[in-house]
């Protein structure tokens, strides 16, 4: 009877499901601050900071998926985390976020340049995701 | 007697090797248009992940404004701002053509085309107010030649494109909305029915209404999934459906560029299957052309010798 309860995290993105899994906690972080999810929550929405996920895989060790934004919504023990990019942190492909960090800092040295507010803001998200995807990595 | 022995011959191997390499183009596009099913249904699952969040939270969104432009109608314009949702005047309109970049592919570009014109004729556009997004060099050229706003325009979009790939383009038009280039934006393309069958389609994809948020198949879709939870939000609901809004259109514009593709894929397949058929066609014909002729060739040697035969006898 007192089974522990858990809870299933999917991570889809528009290119299909990136990762799958059960677990008893999952921490990620909103856009206004880190959130722990556990079994039999409340219902929740939340829009997602380009950071990672982190998923309880045993007593100290955790699956860690990094997101670009997105939201997540909880309800029926189900945490859904709908983003338009995630991998898993093996899956990071450290050569191309090292480039687009390179292509970003680039643009926002332009639109720095040239006072172009739109394209300084958005070259500023694409690099704050290049920084996600290679500070994941390289974390042990 | 028509043609010559020799003539129909290499006519027939000449047909035969053009069916050869229709079969193999036709064999080509099935094996993509089995790819790009096979993503498009993964890409179904985020899709319906992000409709049933929107639909939830826009309804109360649209309730909550609705009730509240009833009571300060004068202050509309500070209620609703959130970019996507509002109906602005509208006094351009942007509409995405889905084309594909090269031929082959049967009436695929023409019907699009032609409806699209027919969209703009029917809408009471004229060149003036019509701004056009081309994706796939067809449909840039075509509209590019007859003098219409081609905004922007993008070829080579990979057989099976990933979300990736086509983030640029999803985030520029939804972008050139956000800064007012157009007030309202159609998508037009052809729906995948089936490997035979694809049907025009022109979607309002912005502003978001809540006619092409899908809220009238609420009903059906309320059973299995549960709208009426009550979420806890965190930022408020309208930071979150500032977030997820344009995240929803740019998918929208991705799920009709996938759509686009599987029927390119798929007309592209018929057309080549049609193809090879009328190479069939042609080289059975031939042939009954080529044996006739051998035939009467014979007749005539065998004539020509029992002739000389008689005469010699």
């Amino acid at each position: 009877m007192d089974e522990k309860p858990v809870l299933t995290v999917n991570v889809v993105t528009p290119d299909g499901p990136v990762y799958e899994n059960t677990t008893d906690l999952v921490i990620c972080k909103t856009t206004v601050g880190e959130v722990g999810i556990m079994p039999n929550r409340l219902p929740l929405l939340a829009s997602l900071a380009i950071d990672e996920i982190r998923v309880k895989t045993g007593e100290d060790t955790f699956d860690e998926v990094a997101v670009s934004g997105g939201f997540i919504e909880f309800s029926n023990n189900v945490l859904s985390v709908v983003a338009s990019a995630a991998e898993r942190k093996e899956e990071i492909d450290t050569s191309r976020a090292e480039r687009a960090r390179k292509r970003a800092e680039a643009r926002i040295a332009k639109a720095k340049e040239q006072k172009d507010d739109n394209e300084l803001r958005r070259a500023e998200v694409s690099l704050r995701r290049a920084i996600n995807r290679l500070s994941i990595s390289n974390k042990k | 007697m028509p043609a010559s022995l020799q003539e129909v011959k290499r006519r027939i191997a000449s047909t035969k090797k053009t069916g050869q390499i229709t079969g193999a183009m036709q064999m080509v596009s099935t094996a993509k248009l089995n790819q790009i099913q096979k993503h498009s249904e993964s890409y179904q699952t985020y899709a319906s992940k992000i409709r049933s969040v929107i639909t939830h939270l826009a309804q109360s969104h649209l309730l909550d404004s609705a009730s509240a432009a009833k009571s300060q109608t004068s202050q509309e314009g500070k209620l609703n701002t959130l970019g996507m949702l509002k109906q602005r005047p509208v006094k351009k309109t942007g509409i995405v053509v889905m084309t594909s970049d090269r031929g082959l592919v049967g009436s695929y570009n023409s019907n699009v085309i032609k409806q699209t014109m027919d969209l703009i004729k029917d809408g009471g556009h004229n060149k003036d107010d019509v701004v056009i997004i081309a994706i796939g060099g067809t449909g840039a050229e075509f509209f590019s030649k007859r003098g219409y706003n081609v905004a922007y325009e993008y070829r080579g979009v990979k057989d099976v494109p990933t979300f990736r790939e086509v983030r640029p383009i999803v985030e520029a038009i939804v972008t050139m909305y956000d800064n007012g280039l157009y007030d309202q934006l159609f998508v037009c393309y052809n729906h995948f029915v089936n490997s035979l069958t694809s049907i025009f389609r022109a979607e309002k994809m912005l502003p978001i209404s809540a006619e092409n948020m899908g809220v009238d198949d609420l009903a059906v879709a309320d059973e299995e999934t549960n709208y009426h939870i009550e979420y806890e939000t965190e930022p408020s609901r309208d930071a979150i459906l500032e977030v997820i809004l344009p995240q929803y259109a740019e998918s929208l514009v991705y799920g009709a560029l996938l759509d686009a593709k599987t029927s390119e894929h798929a007309s592209s397949s018929t057309a080549m299957k049609s193809a090879s058929d009328n190479a069939k066609d042609i080289i059975s014909a031939l042939e009954l052309q080529y044996n006739r002729a051998r035939q009467s060739a014979i007749t005539t040697e065998i004539t020509e010798i029992t002739g000389a035969q008689a005469a010699l006898d």
